[in-house]
């Protein structure tokens, strides 16, 4: 594709203009306040005509002028597939857990019916009592959407996402660095695409055929497992719900849709995990804390096993000294053993 | 795609591989309600380390049972008779080689032929 500068400079010219001419119109309107101001004393207020002002055609933009809010593209920003991709790389960037599913001819009711089992699901879990570090605790249960990508032009956000640094962008002069820029373009052209390490080449192979994406704004494997016991049931870990406790997802449409639906891997974190992978994320008990907790307990019995090894070794050589200090005092002078053991005794015996 | 005289679709593919490419997209192109027709569709997930080629197994139909025809004797007595279309072909297509197109020209050219037999035997 070639790179195409498209800058609406016309319309923005045109539209500056515009405004500087309706600035000219309405400056004489200070000078009339101020004329009626001074004559205070009459009654009447005529409106004053003003004549408007020559258009001067100086106040042409100059050749490198570029308007803040339509900054020049690569790719033609009215189109809708250029949308798409600044909305998926929002989405990429601001989402840290997200599951991808292959949808094989789902209706338009049996996505209803998956959506709704999933929604009753989602609501169900319990909200979390504190939020991280503490603070107010957010639900993040009505921001999870299971939503149908276009998988190229997600292809293309994930490249963007992953290969375009905006900040290193900025550093050159005259970049522009939103992400339908030239200079994100390039930067996407240039990369490494074949590179293994990349998420992008683990990831890439996913998007092909139709592909739905199910987006957690935060990484909480309360609401995965909910989903995935929805979603992508698996007997021992993530059961199905019951068909007395949930009659409405063993509806035929329900079960016909679920079974079309199929999970094929997810990212986290910006990390590539197979479904065997998100269930291990889904699996794990209270969220991010507790992964933390179970850390600090490994770390501290960990340090507990170190120090009663490092212990250990001299403690057995003090205890070897020791007895063998107490033997060579006992065979310099036994008599004073006997001398003690009655004393001993009565220390016993009171 | 003729997928009438489709019966059963066993895959088994590693979606993080490109070789699944077409063993997905056969999957997409199965109609909506091939599943409540009696198709039977088993798909396995293969670990993203597995290097194992994708697998597409398609087995035709022995004979359907809208074909069945009621024949009534002379005694009143009611009997089916089967029309056979073919014997449960079965296929082992490999997609990273065939292509999404491919794998459809191989099922196809086999459906047809079933398509064949079947008038054949109606009319």
């Amino acid at each position: 594709m070639s790179a195409r500068l498209n800058c609406s400079s016309a319309r923005c010219v045109g539209r500056v203009i515009k405004s500087q001419t309706a600035n000219l119109l309405s400056r004489p309107a200070p000078a009339a306040v101020t004329l009626i101001g001074t004559s205070i004393s009459s009654t009447r207020h005529y409106a004053v005509a003003s004549r408007p002002a020559p258009l001067n055609l100086k106040t042409q933009l100059p050749e490198n002028y570029v308007s803040l809010t339509q900054p020049p593209t690569a790719r033609r920003p009215e189109s809708r597939k250029s949308q798409m991709i600044r909305q998926y790389t929002a989405l990429l960037r601001s989402t840290p857990l997200m599951l991808f599913f292959q949808h094989n001819s789902l209706t338009a009711v049996e996505w209803a019916a998956v959506r709704r089992e999933l929604r009753a699901a989602l609501r169900a879990v319990p909200a979390p009592l504190v939020g991280p570090d503490g603070s107010m605790p957010v639900d993040i249960t009505e921001s999870i959407n299971f939503q149908v990508i276009r998988t190229r032009m997600m292809d293309v956000a994930m490249k963007i996402e992953e290969f375009f640094d905006p900040e290193e962008a900025a550093k050159h002069p005259n970049a522009f660095t939103h992400d339908l820029s030239q200079t994100a373009y390039e930067a996407i052209q240039a990369a490494d695409k074949e590179n293994p390490n990349t998420a992008y080449a683990q990831l890439r192979h996913l998007f092909h055929g139709p592909v739905a994406a199910l987006s957690f704004p935060t990484v909480s494997p309360a609401h995965l497992a909910a989903a995935l016991k929805i979603l992508s049931p698996s007997a021992p870990d993530f059961p199905a719900p019951t068909r007395r406790k949930n009659p409405g997802y063993y509806d035929l449409t329900t079960q016909s849709g679920l079974q079309k639906l199929l999970l094929v891997g997810g990212r986290v974190e910006g990390k590539a995990f197979d479904y065997q992978g998100v269930r291990w994320v889904g699996g794990i008990e209270g969220g991010l804390d507790g992964l933390r907790a179970q850390l600090m307990y490994m770390l501290q019995s960990a340090g507990l096993g170190l120090t009663t090894a490092l212990q250990g070794q001299s403690k057995g050589l003090w205890l070897t000294l020791e007895s063998r200090r107490t033997q060579l005092d006992e065979e310099q002078n036994p008599k004073k053993e006997d001398g003690e053991a009655p004393s001993g005794e009565s220390v016993d015996g009171a | 795609m003729i997928t009438r005289f489709i019966t059963e679709v066993n895959t088994k593919f590693n979606p993080f591989s490109a070789a699944a490419r077409s063993t997905r997209l056969f999957l997409s192109s199965l109609p909506a309600n091939a599943r409540s027709q009696g198709m039977k569709i088993d798909t396995k997930l293969l670990p993203r380390t597995s290097a194992d080629p994708a697998v597409l197994q398609v087995k035709f139909s022995t004979f359907r049972l809208s074909e069945l025809k009621e024949e009534y004797t002379m005694h009143g007595s009611r009997t089916n008779k089967c029309i056979i279309a073919e014997d449960g072909k079965e296929m082992n297509l490999d997609g990273a080689k065939l292509g999404i197109k491919g794998i459809i020209e191989e099922v196809d050219r086999h459906s047809r032929f079933l398509q064949k037999q079947a008038d054949l035997n109606d009319g």
